[in-house]
């Protein structure tokens, strides 16, 4: 040992742990490592009014759009997905009041902020894709999306019910390919519902348990 | 076997501060005070040897117009928080035997 890391230990031991400081086992000290690592698990805040919030959004807009061109055979039947900008505006509103509140960043937080900021990145180039090929092919690729984005995220928080939806998603993008472009607005709709709307609520109630659970 | 703990990890609000950072990438103070049901002084003094050990990673910021501090473990801080629990599991077993 030189003689800087003898002073190095001496210092350790005479100043940074004083003799006052509580003597703990090794035992012990396993036992404080996983309750303190079992606490952060708890830590991935809650998501689920982004699925909500998307989800309703999207349903509405199938729902409307479908009445407007198939039942009131409207031409203008497209303004129902009006409801996407509003649903980014309360988007943004949720954002800003969630980080405000963040006090830790988790590595499953980041890695689904990475994979929605990708989903939504591809959103955008599929609106802009399909503006020009035409709308009536969009609704099997915005199917295989929301699989993606789902099947991912609830693999991350190991939450199966928004695992599943995901899974679901797949077949339902190619059965969709099979109908008219009518039919998939209505497949669209119930696509949101398994992937987003039931799993959000059913996220929502677990996180709800689990703050009951923590006191 | 106990000499090779690590001095600077085996107390236990370093070592509690210690495991929370090794399985989040950053906590903001007030977030560790709370999970580790500590003072903020005694947080303090714990989070400034683990500073100076190159254990954490400091990071004072604004937020909200307000002072805002937040801890990150370090590589140096994850190899040893590595070898302390190697250390440990080898007391356990030689005890076990």
């Amino acid at each position: 040992m030189c003689s800087l890391q003898r002073l190095n230990y001496v210092i350790i031991h005479l100043y940074i742990m004083p003799s006052k400081e509580q003597y703990f086992s090794p035992a012990e000290s396993l036992k404080l490592i996983q309750s303190m690592i079992d606490k952060t698990k708890n830590s991935i805040s809650d998501k689920s009014h982004y699925f909500l919030l998307w989800g309703w959004a999207i349903f509405i807009g199938c729902v409307l759009q479908y009445w407007l061109k198939v039942i009131v055979n409207w031409p203008q039947h497209y303004y129902a997905w009006l409801i996407t900008p509003v649903a980014l505006v309360v988007h943004f509103y949720f954002t800003l009041r969630d980080k405000r509140k963040e006090k830790v960043q988790t590595y499953i937080g980041e890695a689904f902020r990475y994979l929605w900021i990708s989903i939504g990145s591809s959103f955008m180039v599929l609106a802009f894709i399909f503006s020009h090929i035409g709308w009536q092919y969009c609704y099997p690729f915005y199917i295989l999306f929301y699989a993606i984005g789902t099947y991912v995220s609830g693999s991350l928080i190991k939450f199966k019910p928004l695992k599943y939806g995901g899974l679901v998603c797949f077949p339902l993008a190619a059965v969709a390919e099979l109908l008219s472009s009518d039919d998939q607005i209505l497949i669209l709709a119930l696509a949101v519902m398994l992937s987003y709307i039931i799993p959000g609520y059913l996220l929502r109630q677990q996180y709800k348990k689990q703050l009951k659970h923590n006191g | 076997m106990f000499n090779d703990l690590d001095p600077i990890l085996h107390s236990q609000l370093r070592l509690a501060i210690m495991s929370l950072l090794i399985s989040v990438r950053e906590a903001e103070f007030t977030f560790i005070r709370e999970k580790t049901n500590s003072t903020s002084g005694n947080l303090s003094v714990q989070v400034q040897k683990l500073k100076e050990a190159g254990y954490i990673e400091v990071i004072k910021e604004f937020k909200d117009n307000y002072p805002n501090t937040k801890c990150k473990i370090t590589k140096e801080g994850l190899v040893a928080f590595e070898n302390y629990v190697k250390a440990l599991q080898q007391y356990l077993n030689v005890k076990q035997q």
